[in-house]
């Protein structure tokens, strides 16, 4: 991780922790001004951080970690694209992705916890094989969200990255199903009680998978790029997406 | 919670010159048969490898006085994603560049690296591991193949099982126990087999698709100077489950069915169906993924890390993917399995080899509960 992106973890992760899933504008949003998150990638000369989508990806991913419940990341949005637009729309749902990415690697942490606390028939229940194989099912898909995230955030800093948002979102999107099945399952009935804080994961996790973009939206956008290149071109347009640019 | 640290790749710039040499060996002397392409590094075809060989293709990143071309280990990533996206025939030479060649370099005395390694670069020497035996499946620590010391020689008996490639292989690391009435991971030791040395029978296994790719290995008095000895004598399981990291973190587990998205990318091109459409979606989703994961992981292997946890994800994830396509397809495409249109060939061909995808290099159950004690959980 570069410098800026470790000192921006390390100013918005205590803060975020603290603010979390109960924070109201009223009240918080003024916090959140004064480390100046809302300018992370306006222009130096605008007084904002000139911070690239990498770095709003630490933010993001931090934000859905502590289920953050404040518009954080459409502010991070607002001054770069138009409301409304195809590439307001395309930013937001790599917004969604990354903050899903970040509440899976929560809700994971909780029931790995939770897991190796809790004992049933004498021993932690985190030492039964088949809690064990689900839990790494789940951080499989925790672990796809993540990748899928960061490599979105390196195309939108490249370019145009329609196909690598797109299919950010569907694989976050798909990693949710498993993850909070396995979360709720570990938990056995604690977690489905309100005192308890994994819904405020896993409701935001749900919430997230339908905004900007569901699977069929997703599937579709990324079927279409793909069949309209046809069969051939697919794995030479993938390298090309990561080479570097070839100097003559 | 962490559970994959991703960092980017920093792709070389040689790579585009890189992949047009592949792809232009492959259309020169590749596979065009989209059957055979699919799960091609299991096909073998030793004039290939040594195709490979001559255009400097094998041995990549080794030093030059084993016959290597001392490239980085992302340029060599470049050329296998390559090969395995065009469905090329690299069986022959696979596990010896991937697992033996690395082995003999980093734990073999001088006589083996000599006499093994620059003939791997070649691609005329091709190997096979003798990991498994009769009863032992995933439990490596119960082998029971031994090895006795005689005089300066040492002596070989038992049986290996598995062993995929040994009908092609001119040797054989193999884990044997070299002390007697040593216990589990204890007092196994690593040893290089040459495949024509007395003693040693292959006999075939022949799998559900009609296909021979795995083989019964058999030691009879098999007598072996001190030098076939490979590293340190009783460090075997060390070096052997070392090995593992190499064998689960690359683009063949992801990259055996590209043939079947090749086909099926074709096939929604013919037929605006839309329901195709968005599978053909959600498998690029996947496939880019998991190519970011597994680039990922060899630039952690580049920079000298052991990245066994995350690649033990990467081939989970790949096993899954790999054995979910095949059924999908079947799922929205009306198909005739024993008809001669190309994306039911290749449907039907990996349906029957898929249940496999999750047992070779390690069973889903053993890479879950590595992941799982990566998760602190054991």
């Amino acid at each position: 991780m570069s410098d800026t992106r470790r000192m921006l973890a390390e100013m918005a992760d205590p803060l975020f922790a603290e603010l979390s899933s109960s924070a109201t504008m009223e009240r918080d949003w003024a916090r959140i001004e004064e480390l100046g998150l809302p300018l992370l990638l306006a222009p130096e000369t605008e007084g904002g951080f000139g911070g690239t989508w990498e770095d709003a990806l630490v933010v993001f991913r931090l934000a859905g970690y502590h289920a953050l419940a404040l518009p954080l990341p459409e502010a991070i949005i607002a001054g770069r694209a138009q409301e409304g637009s195809q590439e307001h729309f395309l930013l937001c749902a790599f917004a969604r992705g990354a903050q899903i990415a970040g509440a899976l690697d929560a809700a994971l942490a909780i029931a790995v916890g939770y897991v190796n606390e809790r004992q049933q028939f004498g021993r932690p229940l985190g030492k039964f094989q088949a809690v064990q194989q689900s839990l790494a099912t789940f951080a499989c898909e925790a672990a796809a969200a993540n990748c899928a995230a960061m490599g979105a955030a390196q195309a939108l800093d490249r370019g145009d990255a329609t196909f690598e948002v797109a299919a950010a979102k569907l694989r976050a999107n798909r990693a949710v199903g498993v993850g909070s099945t396995v979360a709720h399952q570990v938990h056995g009935a604690i977690g489905f009680t309100e005192e308890y804080g994994l819904h405020e994961l896993t409701k935001r996790l749900w919430q997230w998978r339908s905004e900007f973009g569901n699977d069929a939206h997703w599937s579709r956008v990324l079927g279409e790029l793909v069949v309209a290149r046809g069969s051939e071109a697919f794995w030479p347009d993938l390298t090309a997406r990561t080479d570097p640019t070839r100097v003559d | 919670m962490q559970t994959f640290a991703t960092e980017a790749v920093d792709w070389p710039e040689s790579a585009t010159a890189l992949r047009e040499q592949v792809r232009a060996l492959v259309a020169e002397h590749g596979e065009r048969d989209p059957v055979r392409r699919a799960n091609c590094w299991t096909k073998a075809d030793p004039a290939f490898s040594r195709r490979l060989g001559e255009a400097g293709l094998l041995g990549m990143t080794w030093p030059r006085e084993y016959g290597g071309h001392e490239r980085s280990q992302i340029e060599r990533y470049v050329v296998i994603e390559e090969l395995l996206a065009a469905g090329a025939p690299v069986g022959a030479h696979w596990i010896a560049d991937r697992q033996s060649g690395p082995l003999l370099l980093r734990m073999g005395n001088e006589e083996l690296k000599r006499r093994w390694v620059p003939a791997i670069a070649r691609g005329e020497a091709f190997a096979c591991i003798g990991l498994s035996e009769p009863n032992s499946g995933s439990d490596l620590a119960s082998v029971r193949t031994s090895a006795r010391r005689d005089g300066d020689d040492w002596v070989i008996n038992g049986q290996k099982v598995w062993t995929t490639g040994a009908h092609v292989a001119h040797f054989m690391i193999a884990l044997i126990r070299s002390e007697p009435g040593s216990e589990r991971q204890q007092g196994l030791s690593q040893f290089v087999i040459p495949m024509d040395a007395p003693g040693v029978t292959v006999k075939p296994i022949i799998d559900l698709t009609g296909a021979h790719e795995f083989n019964e290995v058999f030691f009879e008095d098999v007598r072996l100077p001190a030098t076939a000895l490979l590293g340190e004598e009783g460090n075997g399981w060390k070096q052997a489950t070392a090995e593992l990291s190499l064998e689960r973190s690359g683009p063949e587990r992801y990259l055996s069915s590209m043939a079947l998205f090749t086909e099926l990318v074709r096939h929604a091109g013919k037929h605006p169906d839309q329901t195709v459409r968005e599978l053909v979606g959600r498998l690029a989703a996947e496939a880019w993924t998991l190519r970011l994961m597994s680039a990922s992981v060899a630039a952690k292997l580049a920079r000298g890390e052991d990245p066994a946890l995350e690649a033990t994800i990467v081939k989970d994830l790949g096993n899954s993917y790999e054995q979910a396509i095949p059924e999908l397809v079947q799922a929205v495409v009306e198909m005739d399995l024993n008809g001669e249109d190309a994306l039911a060939r290749v449907t039907a061909y990996l349906l029957q080899v898929s249940p496999s995808f999750s047992l070779r290099g390690g069973t889903r159950e053993i890479l879950k509960g590595i992941i799982a004690r990566g998760l602190g959980l054991r």
